[in-house]
């Protein structure tokens, strides 16, 4: 029970800071703190009553819910294949580093330092022109470079770009993590007692390090949803971002990522309650 | 002195650049070279701008002639100094914001607070800058009389574009400084010194900043980092450093243009140059990648060093005292309850 008041404070604390914020627009504009809190209170009232909400698409009237769900959820496909993807990839090399000698694992972790500098600009160029690159020189196109119109949909060329330097982040926070743990009393007294590397280090170093790498998982999140904004203007993407930037009104940017933060946030709170529950932190409180 | 070749490394890197950028400015007047059409020997036509990157111009020049490299040169200085500055004050005014959070609140209600903080996970630093400070940077068109103009003076828009770069994380990076203060406070050499007297102000000053201070320099390092991509992202959507300056020219309007050659306004002019010279376009952003690299290879550098020294003291401390070896076993009751039951699981 306390754990459900909890969420509901924190979503409505995260609800309430963004339509704040999406008022400072229109408070730097016109420097009148009464038309700020006016605007708050319009924003406040679109959100509420989101059904209906009206926009403007090719100057003629449309209702929003109407129109989002499509791109909404091919955003959100997006997103969550890419964070899963560059997790997923990221735990198996891990546990696949953590069993060479340590010269290399010293050699991967400064190669990793590098790659993690890469802005996130040079990634997707990259990504474009190789896939231009190859398809100059072998005629075959792995995939689309960019999506035309609202209908076509290209899924790998995205995901790609947006995992890449979250996959970087994960690795190089994981070694870092697991072998700080590997160097803990009980690894050694499990191995010294016989049982292989790889068992102590899938089944219990893992589960010692998942609190940690969850919450960092978070600000990985964080800068992906600003990634996403630039995979989707730079592929030319019809997701949600595209109604973000293009409509520009408060009541559109406060919609958009109350809609976009949702199901992030409720994921986020069932993780937090299945490792609260099955770790070791969970067993003492 | 820091003994870490990765933190030299770095740290010479961005002080190189922006001791030349400076040089650039002060003896040469930033003066950026401008060849439009290269003859040979015989006076012969063999090249026209844009040239792709050459030995003659290392990053290619754009439409107009213009050396890129000379253009980054230039531009370095400013965009340096705003990363580090804002990056500083970051920290600062999260320091400030974290002080009271971590000495005068009480354990439960910080760790409510922290929770609500968290919220801000969830809030996207790049769409949210990009909203608000396009009516700031971009220059407007007011229409009877076709006059361009901005809504804030110049040191006005500087001072917004720093503002909010660095108040919209306070309260991530506060809660995250607070904690770093709390785990201090929980040491027990802070128990001896309140047993033996020590009022607030000594046991911050003396006892806990000693410990603080080294992790408030990596997270400024790490700050730097993330001012760094936000600027990157702010120049794709051609938001410049102190104001972007738009043509209305209705006929054959220029594209926007940065006044200052700072690095962020050079990747949303050459951005879309990507297909056809990609070497032009990607010289900018390759710039942002290396001072990048060097603001994470100080952060790591330090560290190393950092951890490096406190694993001498820890040797030292177990060669003198017995004490030492109380505490860790009561530190470890937790992993201790943890080997018990890889016990009972391998039975």
């Amino acid at each position: 029970m306390r754990i459900i008041k909890k969420l509901v404070l924190q979503l409505l604390l995260t609800m309430i800071s963004i339509i704040l914020i999406s008022g400072l627009p229109g408070l730097i504009m016109n420097k009148d703190v009464s038309a700020y809190v006016d605007k708050i209170a319009a924003v406040s009232l679109e959100v509420l009553r989101l059904d209906k909400m009206i926009y403007f698409n090719q100057g003629s009237e449309r209702l929003f819910l109407e129109d989002i769900w499509g791109p909404y959820f091919y955003s959100l496909s997006i997103l969550f294949g890419a964070l899963c993807i560059a997790f997923c990839s990221a735990q198996i090399l891990t546990w696949g580093t953590l069993l060479l000698p340590i010269f290399i694992r010293r050699i991967i972790k400064n190669v990793l330092t590098f790659l993690e500098s890469m802005p996130d600009l040079l990634v997707f160029a990259l990504v474009q022109m190789g896939i231009v690159l190859i398809y100059k020189k072998t005629g075959l196109l792995v995939s689309n470079v960019a999506a035309l119109g609202a209908e076509s949909r290209i899924y790998l060329v995205p995901i790609a770009c947006l995992m890449i330097l979250p996959f970087v982040y994960f690795y190089k926070m994981m070694i870092l993590m697991t072998e700080e743990e590997m160097s803990k009393q009980y690894v050694e007294t499990s191995l010294a007692k016989g049982m292989r590397r790889l068992y102590v280090l899938v089944v219990h170093v893992t589960r010692n390090t998942s609190e940690g790498i969850f919450h960092f998982s978070k600000s990985v999140l964080w800068f992906m949803i600003s990634n996403l904004l630039l995979v989707e203007i730079i592929f030319n993407i019809h997701g949600i971002t595209h109604y973000m930037y293009h409509d520009f009104r408060p009541e559109m940017l406060a919609a958009c990522l109350i809609l976009l933060v949702i199901p992030f946030f409720l994921v986020y709170a069932a993780m937090e309650w299945i490792i609260m529950r099955f770790t070791v932190r969970g067993r003492t409180l | 002195m820091i003994r870490s070749y990765k933190f030299w490394i770095g740290f010479s890197m961005i002080f190189g650049l922006i001791l030349s950028s400076l040089i650039f400015s002060v003896l040469f007047d930033s003066h950026v070279r401008q060849v439009q059409i290269l003859y040979d020997d015989h006076m012969e036509m063999i090249g026209a701008a844009p040239f792709q990157p050459s030995l003659m111009f290392p990053m290619g020049t754009d439409a107009l002639g213009y050396d890129i490299a000379m253009k980054v040169l230039q531009g370095a200085k400013y965009t340096l100094f705003s990363v580090i500055l804002i990056g500083f004050l970051r920290v600062l005014v999260s320091f400030m914001f974290a002080i009271p959070l971590a000495i005068y609140m009480p354990e439960k209600i910080r760790g409510n607070l922290e929770q609500l903080l968290s919220a801000f996970y969830f809030v996207p630093l790049t769409i949210v800058s990009v909203f608000i400070l396009t009516p700031v940077l971009w220059e407007q068109l007011r229409m009877p009389g076709w006059e361009e103009y901005f809504i804030f003076p110049y040191y006005a828009r500087v001072g917004i574009e720093i503002f909010v770069l660095t108040i919209l994380v306070v309260p991530l990076l506060g809660s995250m400084i607070g904690n770093i203060i709390a785990s201090s406070l929980k040491e027990d050499f802070i128990k001896g010194a309140l047993v033996l007297g020590a009022s607030r102000w000594r046991i911050f000053s003396k006892h806990v900043m000693p410990h603080v201070w080294p992790k408030l320099v990596i997270v400024f390092f790490q700050q730097c980092v993330q001012v760094l991509i936000i600027f990157i992202h702010l120049g794709y959507f051609k938001l410049f450093f102190g104001g972007t300056d738009v043509d209305y020219n209705p006929l054959i309007p220029d594209p926007p243009v940065s006044t200052t050659n700072e690095w962020s306004g050079l990747i949303g002019d050459y951005y879309n140059l990507i297909h056809i010279n990609p070497g032009i376009a990607l010289g900018p952003i390759i710039m942002f990648g290396v001072a990048i690299y060097s603001f994470q290879l100080m952060a790591e550098g330090l560290l190393q060093y950092l951890d490096s020294r406190n694993v001498n003291v820890k040797r030292n401390k177990k060669k003198n005292k017995l004490s030492s070896v109380l505490q860790e076993k009561s530190v470890s009751i937790g992993k201790f309850e943890f080997t018990e039951r890889v016990k009972s699981e391998v039975k």
